[in-house]
């Protein structure tokens, strides 16, 4: 009775170590350790630059907004970052109310994210 | 043609005092005017202001009556009551709705669902669902969704039911984290909802240590700053039910932890 969440990797064009992963369904307690382990072995094979597509993500709890911005901490280490976009208003409402809209970077939509990339 | 017999008989509803079910049949055409306004004059008299008109043997209904029908629920209106069509067959809705009336009067599909929106509109009753549940993470990811569902069907906003969806997902999260580890006590979930509000009680058997903790974040401007720092993966999800909610208490006993959450409806 896990939560449906699905993730899919895609490179972006004419940007090295770098992916975009496009979350698909609910993040939550029930699924964390998968979408952790998914994640964190992205970029510790070194692709430390993600952009991260929340268009299709329903809903986040804290125990997701957790691993979010340990995404965030550890590619900054790596000298990369996790940026991103299209968040819908509820989601973004948690990641507010928890007050990680400063530690987290947030785009509105694709374009902008990958602009910014380095 | 010939025109069908028509018949209206009132009910009286047990449990809903104010309200009386109409039983009408056949074709309802000028000639039982007088009888449907004698019908809900006998109700008001009654102190019966609420009245759910079962049309389901009904087979016409000519735009004379219907807007008698407006005449009368005006008047009931005027009495802090209200009538509702239930039982419509799919010409008659059609029809109805073509002539503008479903603007005006609540069709209801039959005559349980009229008397939920009498106790739920009118009474401003409140429901209660209880769940008692293993102490599983895995379990909350549905119960989370069927509270939010039925904020939804009670007719609470998209806002609302992400926010009591996301309250009772962290409080059931909590509950099962911080009870007793290797127990199999099951955590009792309760949601009382009304037109204004919703309430969450949960109770777990809970470790005292970890109640402790409880109880301290609930101290004013404690916890919030340190769960801010970016490898802290974990506890936040009190600091976000607080956010969220009107209210919020614990209450830590030897026979377990309860927590109580109450959200007022906002839109």
């Amino acid at each position: 009775m896990d939560s449906q969440i699905e993730l899919s990797f895609e490179d972006v064009r004419g940007k090295r170590n770098t992916k975009l992963i496009r979350f698909i369904g609910d993040l939550d307690a029930t699924n964390i350790e998968l979408v952790l382990e998914k994640v964190s072995s992205t970029i510790n094979e070194g692709t430390v630059n993600i952009v991260a597509d929340f268009k299709q993500l329903r809903y986040v709890n804290s125990t997701g907004l957790g691993i979010l911005l340990h995404f965030s901490k550890t590619a900054k280490e790596k000298g990369g970052c996790f940026k991103i976009a299209n968040i819908n208003e509820n989601v973004y409402e948690i990641i507010e109310i928890i007050g990680a809209t400063t530690l987290l970077e947030i785009y509105d939509d694709l374009e902008e994210a990958i602009a910014a990339l380095p | 043609m010939t025109t069908k017999r028509t018949c209206i008989e009132i009910q009286e509803v047990a449990e809903a005092q104010t309200s009386a079910v109409l039983h009408l049949c056949g074709d309802l055409t000028s000639e039982c005017i007088k009888s449907i306004t004698e019908a809900f004059d006998s109700l008001i008299r009654q102190g019966k202001t609420f009245a759910i008109a079962d049309m389901s043997g009904v087979t016409l209904i000519s735009s004379a009556v219907l807007g008698e029908f407006m005449g009368c629920r005006r008047r009931l209106v005027e009495h802090g009551g209200e009538v509702v069509f239930s039982g419509l067959s799919l010409e008659l809705r059609s029809q109805l709705n073509l002539m503008g009336a479903t603007k005006i009067f609540r069709i209801c599909t039959d005559i349980r669902s009229a008397l939920n929106y009498y106790r739920w509109e009118i009474e401003r009753r409140s429901e209660t669902i209880s769940v008692s549940f293993p102490p599983s993470l895995k379990l909350v990811p549905p119960l989370r969704q069927l509270v939010s569902r039925i904020s939804r069907q009670k007719g609470y906003g998209h806002r609302d039911s992400f926010r009591i969806e996301t309250i009772v997902d962290e409080i059931c999260n909590n509950a099962v984290e911080h009870g007793i580890p290797g127990a199999s006590d099951p955590v009792d979930l309760s949601v009382t909802i009304d037109p204004d509000k919703i309430e969450i009680d949960i109770r777990n058997a809970s470790d005292p240590e970890k109640a402790a903790s409880l109880t301290a974040m609930l101290l004013p401007d404690n916890g919030e700053i340190d769960k801010l720092k970016p490898d802290v993966r974990r506890g936040r999800g009190l600091t976000l039910i607080k956010m969220l909610s009107d209210e919020l208490s614990v209450d830590c006993t030897s026979r377990g932890t309860s927590v109580h959450v109450k959200k007022i409806r906002e839109e």
